[in-house]
């Protein structure tokens, strides 16, 4: 046929979700060699592959969606359907470490004194660097709106402004959090406390760094003229993917931060 | 039930046995705007349930202790007897013990609470075989 009669989009064959299935696996397996035989070797092949196929995969994705036209309207449809199915399953993930952490702080076992904070566990002030960090992401929450409204306005200057400005704000979250966790008197080793203290907001943070990442490509497309004033689903799955990060956040602070002190 | 108190008296002289501390009880745990009050046989009851639970789990012990010693009040020896069979049942000596440190330290600046509390429940320390944070030499941090 020379065109289709439909207006979904039927991929051209591509290696990059092979590739990904061998970064997984190089990965996984990398990981058992370095526990047991202490070379990083595989491990470190494996994460070269994910980045080469996650970087050559989206832009591909960027390539079919904004030159090529296949992202029609019900085609944008399954992407926004597939980020709120992804960004659900996200959800889920944290909930599990919100679960050991009720779990383990209100019934406190006898080893930790039947306390929680747990006997010889000084916890961070809530009311220092962790409220700073939660206005840090809130005030990042108003500049992502802004930016979209922006986007939605055609006022390219303001969108490319916003945008450069929540990044920022992205970025002075993670180096705070880097410096708390520097600074702070109790490590993830640090019994039940510290585990889920630093498992759990430690997955924040890298997921933190996951949204300004997906928030500075968007910044790099706009620069480029990749996004209208009607169509630009990228910028808003970033968005979305941002504000869950704000909402885990604010569970984090007032759950371990607040109550678990 | 011993309830925060803005006033106190106390039995006047020692005897052999302690008497019961005496405080005004008409301080409720939570003062509601409506709704039925829970009085404090209501409470006591309630808790001691919570304890008899002939399956309670560790956890649950745990998180009701918690909770108890969350409350502006220091429980009632039959609650205390209900928790320490608990304890019984789970094998639980360190979460025993750890509950006569607790109703020391809920006491506050009431000293002679504790006392009263552990000569109301020596027939259930003798029973179960619980010595006293006293007996170990562990009262002195």
């Amino acid at each position: 046929m020379a065109h289709q009669a439909h207006a979904y989009h039927m991929v051209d064959p591509s290696p990059w979700p092979l590739t990904g299935a061998i970064a997984a696996l190089l990965m996984t397996s990398g990981l058992a060699i370095w526990f047991h035989f202490h070379s990083t070797t595989l491990m470190t092949l494996g994460l070269i592959l994910l980045l080469l196929t996650m970087y050559q995969w989206w832009r591909d994705i960027i390539r079919e969606g904004t030159f090529q036209g296949h992202h029609t309207p019900p085609v944008q449809k399954g992407l926004r359907y597939g980020m709120i199915l992804f960004i659900t399953s996200e959800v889920f993930f944290f909930l599990g470490f919100f679960w050991a952490f009720y779990h383990s702080s209100l019934a406190p076992t006898p080893e930790l004194g039947g306390c929680w904070p747990p006997t010889g566990i000084t916890p961070l002030d809530p009311f220092e660097v962790p409220l700073l960090n939660t206005a840090v992401l809130l005030a990042s929450g108003v500049t992502v709106t802004w930016a979209h409204h922006s986007i939605m306005e055609g006022e390219r200057k303001q969108a490319i402004q916003s945008l450069a400005l929540t990044i920022l704000l992205g970025l002075y979250f993670t180096a705070l959090q880097a410096m708390e966790y520097y600074e702070a008197p109790f490590t993830i080793a640090d019994g039940v406390y510290g585990s889920t203290f630093f498992v759990a907001t430690g997955f924040h943070g890298l997921h933190v760094i996951i949204g300004s990442t997906f928030l500075a490509v968007c910044l790099l497309r706009q620069i480029q003229y990749h996004f209208t004033s009607e169509h630009h689903f990228g910028f808003e799955a970033a968005a979305w993917y941002w504000h869950f990060v704000d909402v885990v956040w604010l569970f984090l602070y007032v759950s371990i931060y607040w109550w678990g002190s | 039930m011993f309830r925060a108190a803005l006033r106190l008296s106390v039995s006047g002289a020692r005897s052999l046995t302690r008497s019961r501390p005496q405080y005004t009880a008409s301080v409720a745990a939570r003062s509601y705007s409506h709704g039925k009050q829970e009085t404090d046989e209501e409470f006591d009851a309630r808790w001691v349930t919570y304890f008899n639970k002939p399956d309670i789990d560790a956890w649950e012990l745990r998180k009701g202790m918690n909770t108890l010693i969350g409350y502006d009040l220091v429980p009632e020896p039959k609650i205390l007897e209900a928790a320490l069979r608990a304890c019984r049942r789970l094998n639980d000596l360190a979460s025993a013990i750890r509950i006569l440190e607790a109703v020391k330290d809920k006491s506050g600046p009431h000293k002679e609470i504790y006392p009263y509390v552990l000569q109301e429940l020596q027939p259930t320390l003798n029973e179960l075989g619980i010595p006293t944070p006293e007996e170990l030499g562990i009262n002195k941090a």
